[in-house]
Parts: structure tokens; C-alpha cells; sequence
């Protein structure tokens, strides 16, 4: 019995063993488990993961070339294509403290960095670089730096000192035509030139793929506003513009004011002066003196009053003589020559030796009405017709013209218009008489505007006659270049100033085409108060400033716009030469 | 397990189920891969581009036509042609050539002999950078040697000819011309 109460005993302690064996066995398998299900689910987890970013992930979502590489402004270019304004992403130089976290902004010494720096831009200072080191928000060190420069930058290893890129406006001609493009404010968008103009198109999700297309041609921009400066350099001038001119579609092909500034850096400087310089009649360097100023423009309205006379009818007669020996006296006025010309002068010496006295008398002959008439059918009376924002407003004689006002705006004085207007009227004057307004933007032929009639084709003819001659035989004779065939009229205006006209302070103008056989460009030079100097043998006066500048522009621009110099043609002037003394026999 | 036909046939679309599946993720997984290369390709193009617009920028600034002008006045003062270089077409062109008149002397011809102290006909190149003329390497040396001495001795004969003959195939008669204009 007790053998067996002692069996009994064993087997169930054993059994207990078993027991406490088998449930730990079984929760280690169930661990085991677990943990392998655990493996199984990330690993299946992972796999599905993968399969999905195989199949469905697009990495990074829709992408488009185009516009990846749409600019954020559009392009401006020249008739041909040549690029005046375009962006570019440009490297600027900041400091960002909060790039480094848990610790110090910079990895080197504030002192070390500051001069390594100072070394890479010796014109920073060191002083103000280490303290806008010690700021503790973003500042801009540098607004616009050089790639090299970036490189040096980038060689310093500072995480905080960035130099990201940044959209910008670049003019790759520097100050070339700035006043026809204008510049790009950061705030304001585009001002002053075709940039305010094309605001919209530049800027439009549709339309800024597309470059805007000036009518101007950047060689001839170029030419004209190095010849400009020349001429103003020359007579030491205080000021300059220029305008090439299609005459049959009223493209401008280069429009000049100088001084100019540089778009891609306009400074304070450039876009206001001081009150005091402000009243003296200064302007802005970003002051377009060819549509935005408006000037007397003196003699060179001598023509217009010719064709309107011939026009009219009151000259039927190219010989006919009209007195030019005594000053006239009328209304409190005394209008003069600069010099006797004698008792009297048929109507191309008129032109020829600009007689202020016989162009009034033609003037008087024809009456204010129509003259008046054929002023306003040039656009005289209104602002000029071009696409920049500036457009400067006539002083336009109001009402009935009375006789002085009628005697004295037919030589250009007592009405002041821009050099633009000048341009227009002469390309009406010489295309056959139809005048067209100006444009900036290129034209297709069929977009060419009609235009409106101002003159007979055979006025037109008679002008381009006289015109021609004015540079053979008389005050125009520095403005020929052989083979070009030009014709121009000189103009030289004093200003007025406080208490009447001012003896001292001349606009000189010189307003041609050519060539005079088949006119196809008007040219206009002018120049704001030049002086005398030994380069223009101490004269002011157009004929010695003005038109030495297109008889150097034109050798320069007509060949590249398709006019051939040959001395073998010209416009036919032999029916009124013997109308010239000695002009016979020459 | 007994097989009945039944259930043979749907194992068998159940296995083309699976092939068709497992077809179409490898198709899918291709097209994207493909696709990803793609995109890479055009973020690469959009890079290039930039580059190309920096470098046309540049460019554009560097060539402007006032540093063009500038560059003009101070190196070349070139003018714009006068009306008498201008040719109106063929004829004018054609009339600038004269025939010889009747009984004119014949145009005298000029003889040119090569002498030896003008053998090299082509003048050395000089590196724009150092300043120095490109040198030949040694193992070319021994030939350029062997080449001088028979033209050398040949007098007037043609020395180029000669050098040409003489270096064989695999030198290169230019270089041996310019080290010895370099020589000189």
C-alpha cells in the first residue's frame, strides 16, 4: 500500500512536471509566432509598399516640360529676333542663421567667415558683414553676385550662407534702347517703356511663351545712339534724341534719349532730380525726350508750311519770289533771318537759306485756317501715336489762329511738338503724302495701317526735290553722305525760358530721309542745348551739330536695311535747278 | 483529394488568373520604371536648358553692341564701307576686269623657289596662352631628324614631299613641320 502511495506520488509530481513543460513549450512556440507573424506582416507590409510605388506612384505628380521651363516673364525681342529683355535666374548672397540647428549659425569663426567674405567682395565692409552675421533672422548680404563668386562662396562650407537663385530681369545691351524697353520694378512690375506697355502679355499664363516683337532693329539702335553720342559729346550738349523711321509703315526703327540709363541697375538718380535742377527744366535720365518732351522745333516746320502751301495752291509757282529783306513787325513780333538773304527769295531758296521772313510771308499767303488744317492732319495737335506710357502733349495754338501765330508756327516757333511728331510728319512728307502713326511693334504687311491722305503725291514728289536740295546747296549740306541720296532741313530753335526766348540755349535739329529717289527712312537727330565748340567751329546751330550726326548714322544704318549707296542716282532736281543762282551751270 | 474535371478546369483558370496577374504587374512595373527614366531624361533637358539660357545670356551680355562698338573703336576702327565698295551686281563686277588689249604685253608671272633657309613654308603655332610653340614629343624626335637630313642635302626639292615620305604611317608630318619651325 505505502509502495504504492509512493508510486502514486511520483508519477503525479512528474506529471506536473510534464505539465509545467509543455505549457512553457507552448508559449515559447506562440512567441515564436507572434514574432514571426510580426516579420511576416512588415515584410509583407514592405513588398506591398514597393508594388505600390512600382504601379501607381507618379514621383512627384504631372510634370511638363513647357512649363518647367515657362519664364516668369516673358522675352522681348528685336524685328529680327535679336533678344532686348529676357529673365534669368540670378545668384544672390544671404545669410540664414535657423540652417543650423542646435547650436551656433556658422560652422567657423564669425571673424573668419566675415573676412573670407570681405575677401571674395572687397567693397563689402567687414565691419557691417560681422554684424549681420550676428543677426538672428535671414538677411540679404548681397543682392546679385557672379557665378565665380558663388563658387567661392560655396567653397567656404557654411550650410548658413546661402546663395540661392533668383528670378530677374536681365538686358543683355546694357543701356541700349532703355527707353524703349523701360525696366521691371520688383514691386510695381514694368514702367516706363514697353515693359509697362506689354505688362500684360509678358506676364499672361498663354502669352509669355511667346517674345513680344519691337519694330525696333538693334543694329540700327546701336548705330544711331553711338552717333547720337558722338554729336552730343562733340558739341558738349546738355541732352540728345534720335528716331529712325519707316515712312510707308510707321515702324520705328531705333528711338534714342540721352543721356540713357541702365535698365538692368536703375538708380534714384535715374528716375528723379533734385526740385532745384527740376525747375531749371531738367530731366530724369528715365525721361524720354523723343515722344515725352516737347520742344520748339524751328525751321525744320519750314517744309510743312511749303507743302501745305503747295497743297493748297498758293504757291503755284516754285519761282515765284516773296520778300525776305525786311523783318516783319506784326502783333508786338519781329520776325527775322539770321542773316540778310536779300530783297527776296523764290520758294526753294526759301528752304534752302531757312528764311524765317519768306516762309511767313508763304505762310501768310496760305491762311491760319489751312494751315491750321494741315498741322492737325499730322497729329500735331494731339499726343504722339506710339505705345510708350510717356506721351508728351503738344503746345498747340488754341482757336482761330491769328496772322502772328499762323506767321510764326510755319518756321516752327509758338507750337511745340515731340521729335516723334517731327518724324511722322516728315515721313508723310516724302512717302508720296500719306501719314501713318508710329509704332513700336513690328508689323506684318498686312497689318500695315492705311494711313490718312495729308498731302498730294505730287506735293510729296516737290518736297522730296526740294529736301534733296536743301543738302546739295544749302544749310544741309553736313548731312549728305554720298550715295544715300539724303535730304533733311536744319532747325535751330532757342528755348524759351523766363522772359521770352533765350539767345543762348538752342535746340538743333535735323529731320532727313533717304534716299530722296525712293525715300524709305525718316531720320531725326536733335540736340538739347548744344554749345559752341572747336569740334563744331564754335557753331550751334544744326547745321554744324545735328547734321553732321546723320550724315554719319545713315552710311551706317542703310546698308543694313537694304538701301545701297550709289553715287550714280539720285532724285531727279533738274527742273528746279535753274531756279538756284549758279544752279544751271552746276 | 479525387480530381474531378470539373475542378481541374478551375485550377486551370485560376493558374491563367495568377500568369495573367503576375504579366500585367511586370507590365506595370516596366511602364513605370520607363516612365521614371523619362522623367529623369526631361529633369535633365529642363537643367540643360538652363544652362544653355546662362550661357546664351552671358554671351549675349559679353558680345553687346556697345562692347562691340567700344572694342571697334579701340582695335580695328572699322568704318562702314563707302558707295565705291558697293557692287550693284555681275556686269559691275565683270567690268572691273579688263581684257588684255591688243598687242599689251603678256602679265608677267612670278616664279617662287624654295630655298633652304625658307623651307618651312608654314609659319609656327604659337599658343595664345604661353606664348610658346607647341613641342613633339621625343619618340618623334628620331624621325623629324631623319627627315631633315635628306631635304637638307636635296637642296630645292620638294621639302614637304619629302617629309611626308619620309615619317611613314603612324607619324604625323604637321607636327614634325612645327617643331621644326619651333627649332628655328
Amino acid at each position: 500500500m505505502s509502495t504504492l502511495a509512493i508510486s502514486t506520488r511520483v508519477t503525479s509530481s512528474r506529471r506536473r512536471i510534464v505539465n509545467v513543460r509543455r505549457r512553457t513549450l507552448t508559449t515559447a512556440k506562440a512567441r515564436a509566432l507572434i514574432v514571426l507573424a510580426l516579420f511576416a506582416l512588415i515584410a509583407m507590409a514592405a513588398l506591398l509598399r514597393i508594388a505600390w510605388l512600382g504601379l501607381f506612384a507618379e514621383g512627384g505628380g504631372e510634370f511638363s516640360l513647357a512649363d518647367a521651363l515657362m519664364p516668369a516673364r516673358g522675352e522681348i525681342v528685336d524685328r529680327n529676333g535679336e533678344v532686348l529683355a529676357r529673365d534669368f535666374s540670378a545668384y544672390a548672397l544671404w545669410f540664414k542663421p535657423d540652417e543650423m540647428e542646435n547650436g551656433p549659425a556658422l560652422v567657423h569663426r564669425r571673424e573668419d567667415v566675415a573676412r573670407a567674405l570681405v575677401r571674395i567682395f572687397p567693397d563689402l565692409s567687414y565691419r557691417e558683414v560681422m554684424a549681420k552675421l550676428a543677426s538672428k533672422k535671414g538677411v540679404h548680404l548681397r543682392e546679385r553676385i557672379l557665378p565665380e563668386q558663388a563658387n567661392r562662396v560655396h567653397a567656404l562650407g557654411e550650410p548658413a550662407i546661402q546663395i540661392p537663385r533668383e528670378p530677374d530681369r536681365i538686358y543683355p545691351q546694357g543701356s541700349m534702347a532703355a527707353h524703349v524697353l523701360g525696366y521691371v520694378d520688383v514691386d510695381e512690375g514694368g514702367q516706363v517703356g514697353m515693359e509697362a506697355w506689354f505688362e500684360e502679355d509678358l506676364t499672361g499664363e498663354q502669352t509669355r511663351m511667346q517674345p513680344a516683337v519691337l519694330s525696333i532693329d538693334a543694329r540700327v539702335q546701336g548705330a544711331l545712339e553711338d552717333e547720337l553720342g558722338w554729336g552730343m559729346a562733340m558739341s558738349n550738349a546738355k541732352g540728345a534724341a534720335g528716331v529712325i523711321l519707316d515712312v510707308d509703315t510707321g515702324e520705328v526703327l531705333a528711338l534714342a534719349s540721352l543721356p540713357a540709363f541702365n535698365p538692368n541697375k536703375v538708380k534714384a538718380s535715374d528716375k528723379w532730380v533734385p526740385d532745384d535742377l527740376a525747375r531749371r527744366g531738367e530731366a530724369a535720365n528715365v525721361f524720354n525726350r523723343v515722344t515725352n518732351q516737347v520742344y520748339e522745333l524751328g525751321s525744320t516746320f519750314k517744309p510743312i508750311t511749303v507743302a501745305a502751301a503747295l497743297d493748297a495752291g498758293t504757291i503755284r509757282d516754285l519761282g515765284s519770289r516773296y520778300a525776305s529783306g525786311r523783318p516783319i513787325e506784326i502783333g508786338g513780333f519781329t520776325i527775322r533771318d539770321s542773316h540778310a538773304l536779300g530783297g527776296s527769295l523764290n520758294v526753294p531758296e526759301t528752304l534752302i537759306h531757312s528764311s524765317n521772313i519768306a516762309t511767313a510771308h508763304i505762310a501768310d499767303e496760305l491762311g491760319g485756317k489751312r494751315l491750321k488744317h494741315a498741322m492737325q492732319a499730322l497729329g500735331m495737335n494731339e499726343r504722339p501715336y506710339i505705345e510708350l506710357p510717356a506721351k508728351g502733349f503738344p503746345l498747340w495754338p488754341k482757336g482761330d489762329w491769328s496772322r502772328v501765330t499762323t506767321m510764326t508756327v510755319a518756321y516752327g516757333h509758338g507750337i511745340a511738338v515731340t521729335p516723334l511728331h517731327l518724324a511722322s510728319a516728315y515721313a508723310a512728307l516724302v512717302n508720296g503724302g500719306v501719314w501713318r502713326p508710329a509704332t513700336l511693334r513690328k508689323l506684318a504687311p498686312a497689318d500695315v495701317p492705311a494711313g490718312r491722305r495729308v498731302f498730294k503725291a505730287a506735293t510729296s514728289a516737290r518736297m522730296r526735290q526740294m529736301l534733296r536740295m536743301i543738302v546739295v546747296y544749302g544749310t544741309g549740306k553736313k548731312a549728305d553722305a554720298p550715295g544715300f541720296r539724303v535730304g533733311g532741313k536744319t532747325g535751330s530753335a532757342e528755348k524759351p525760358g523766363v522772359g521770352g526766348y533765350q539767345r543762348s540755349s538752342l535746340v538743333s535739329t535735323f529731320a532727313a530721309a533717304f534716299p530722296m529717289d525712293r525715300p524709305r527712312y525718316v531720320v531725326i537727330a536733335m540736340l538739347d542745348e548744344p554749345q559752341g565748340t572747336v569740334a563744331t567751329s564754335g557753331q550751334r546751330t544744326a547745321a554744324w551739330n545735328a547734321a553732321p550726326v546723320v550724315s554719319r548714322v545713315v552710311p551706317r544704318v542703310g546698308p543694313i536695311l537694304g538701301i545701297m549707296p550709289d553715287v550714280s542716282r539720285d532724285v531727279d532736281i533738274s527742273d528746279l535747278k535753274p531756279l538756284i543762282p549758279g544752279g544751271s551751270a552746276q | 483529394m479525387n480530381l474531378t474535371r470539373n475542378r481541374v478546369q478551375s485550377i486551370g483558370w485560376a493558374f491563367v488568373l495568377t500568369i495573367c496577374v503576375a504579366l500585367t504587374v511586370v507590365l506595370t512595373l516596366r511602364v513605370n520604371a520607363v516612365k521614371g527614366q523619362v522623367r529623369e531624361a526631361e529633369n535633365r533637358m529642363v537643367a540643360l536648358q538652363q544652362n544653355i539660357r546662362f550661357l546664351e545670356v552671358e554671351f549675349q551680355t559679353r558680345a553687346n553692341q556697345q562692347q562691340l562698338a567700344a572694342l571697334n573703336s579701340v582695335e580695328f576702327g572699322y568704318l562702314a564701307p563707302a558707295a565705291g565698295q558697293y557692287i550693284e551686281g555681275e556686269r559691275q563686277l565683270a567690268s572691273l576686269g579688263v581684257p588684255r588689249a591688243p598687242g599689251a604685253p603678256k602679265p608677267i608671272r612670278m616664279a617662287h623657289a624654295v630655298t633652304e633657309t625658307e623651307s618651312l613654308a608654314f609659319a609656327a603655332m604659337v599658343s595664345p596662352v604661353t606664348g610658346k610653340t607647341p613641342s613633339v614629343p621625343d619618340s618623334d624626335s628620331a624621325v623629324r631628324r631623319e627627315a631633315v637630313a635628306p631635304a637638307s642635302a636635296g637642296g630645292g626639292k620638294d621639302l614637304v614631299g619629302s617629309v611626308i615620305a619620309n615619317t611613314g604611317a603612324g607619324s604625323r608630318p604637321a607636327r614634325v613641320k612645327l617643331a621644326e619651325a619651333g627649332a628655328d
